[in-house]
């Protein structure tokens, strides 16, 4: 399996989060969220997620229409086996990036988030 | 995390907006727009920064290049290769906007009328100015009737047949309720896998007959080539998928759906594939018969049966490309019926 970009790691994380309320626009709010300080634009959310789709990394499906989206549905995502996994390998790998600069750069320099 | 939406946009704008998103993401794209749809100016700002990701992610999806490369090898036969630059891309957003319901009759009827009346037009002053085609200016008046009338005579024929392949398919529509037990669904795609199986082996075969029966009789080698190739392509798709005794039902539907679009875009290739030998024919003939050669009847049939041919190629991958989607539609929105 390909390895994620890590745009496709910050939206699988969102998508991650949100549980099941992952839909375009608060997959958009969580991504900014995540990748603050940098502006990610919700065509790019958008599409991320169809290319994450296509290789079978998440699903989607429709809700039912609400009056709040001007009678339309939201299209929900879910992260599949293959995603899941994929993303645990991308974490493995920041895992060693950040021991490894930690190590180099020194505690008092920098100091890994969390 | 949501942001408050504090006004609706404006509907004209609205509009525009709808037109401007592929079908596909139409729904779910509109809807996130109007949610977080704050001043009928950001909804503006925020629209045009979003759709042009969302047509180009449906280009790449939509993106058949087997049938693409095949469409363009054709145009660039019949209409030469700036034709086929021009065309190539308009090719490639129309796959992106593919209508995801089949259209009604009467809009078929209305299609195609203005196509025959457009495609008359068109060539009309193609061949006024300065023709790329095969047939060179310097044609006589009474070809000139002899087209507009086989034009209007084409017309209603082509009308009742887009029409009638709409209603055909009105017959075998998808059906599908709004509430499917996970068993229900797993069993409709095992019936859909064993179709597509059975359907790929059989055309491969064909294709395979075609190549070899082609090799034969010493026909066009890249042709007899091309079908060689399309053979293996289709038998490399023809692999049965067994479904996975833990997928659930949300997974199983994401499969379900990937399976219909690539069998689509499979069919949509195929099609065009099957009529490119008689295509190539007619072209053959045109560069011979050329309409100032003496028999420029001839031209002109010739030059209409490969338009006619290049219409039923279309209708036929939008009856079954809509039919496809619609049923895609229909699986997006079914839920997963638990016993009770």
């Amino acid at each position: 399996m390909d390895s994620l970009g890590q745009f496709e790691q910050i939206v699988l994380t969102a998508i991650l989060a949100l549980e099941d309320n992952a839909y375009g626009v608060t997959v958009h709010a969580k991504v900014e969220d995540l990748s603050r300080p940098k502006k990610a634009t919700r065509g790019a959310v958008y599409a991320t997620l169809d290319r994450m789709e296509d290789k079978g990394l998440i699903s989607s499906w429709l809700s039912e229409p609400t009056k709040e989206r001007g009678g339309r549905s939201r299209r929900h995502y879910r992260i599949e086996k293959s995603g899941a996994k994929a993303l645990r390998d991308s974490a493995r790998t920041a895992q060693r990036l950040i021991e490894t600069i930690a190590q180099n750069l020194g505690g008092l320099a920098w100091k890994p988030p969390g | 995390m949501e942001a408050a939406r504090l006004s609706e946009p404006p509907d004209w704008l609205e509009r525009i907006v709808l037109l401007a998103i592929p079908p596909a993401a139409r729904e779910s794209v509109a809807g996130d727009l109007w949610e977080t749809c704050r001043s009928p100016r950001q909804y503006a700002v925020e629209a045009l920064q979003t759709v042009p990701f969302v047509i180009a992610s449906q280009v790449r999806r939509n993106l058949n290049l087997p049938a693409i490369m095949l469409q363009g090898a054709l145009i660039f036969i019949f209409l030469g290769g700036s034709v086929t630059l021009i065309l190539l891309p308009v090719l490639m957003l129309r796959s992106a906007y593919q209508q995801t319901t089949r259209p009604s009759p009467r809009h078929a009827i209305r299609e195609a009328s203005l196509l025959s009346a457009g495609a008359v037009a068109l060539l009309l002053l193609i061949m006024s100015v300065r023709s790329p085609f095969p047939i060179r200016a310097g044609v006589d008046h009474f070809t000139w009737l002899n087209l507009f009338l086989l034009g209007l005579l084409l017309s209603p024929f082509l009308c009742i047949f887009r029409a009638g392949l709409i209603l055909q398919g009105d017959r075998c529509a998808a059906a599908c309720p709004s509430e499917l037990p996970k068993e229900e669904l797993a069993r409709r795609y095992r019936s859909f896998l064993s179709g597509a199986l059975c359907r790929n082996v059989l055309e491969a075969l064909a294709l395979a007959g075609v190549a070899v029966g082609g090799f034969i009789f010493a026909w066009n080698t890249l042709l007899v080539g091309l079908f060689g190739v399309a053979a293996v392509y289709v038998l490399l798709d023809v692999t049965p998928r067994a479904i996975p005794p833990d997928d659930d039902f949300i997974s199983l539907r994401a499969c379900y759906r990937q399976g219909l679009a690539r069998q689509q875009q499979l069919r949509r290739f195929l099609r065009w594939l099957w009529f490119t030998p008689v295509l190539l024919a007619l072209q053959a003939r045109l560069a011979v018969n050329g309409l100032e050669t003496g028999r420029p009847l001839a031209g002109l049939l010739d030059c209409v049966a490969a338009a006619i041919l290049c219409f039923l190629v279309a209708a036929l991958n939008r009856e079954h490309g809509g039919r496809v989607q619609e049923e895609i539609g229909l699986l997006d929105r079914v839920r997963e019926k638990i016993a009770s």
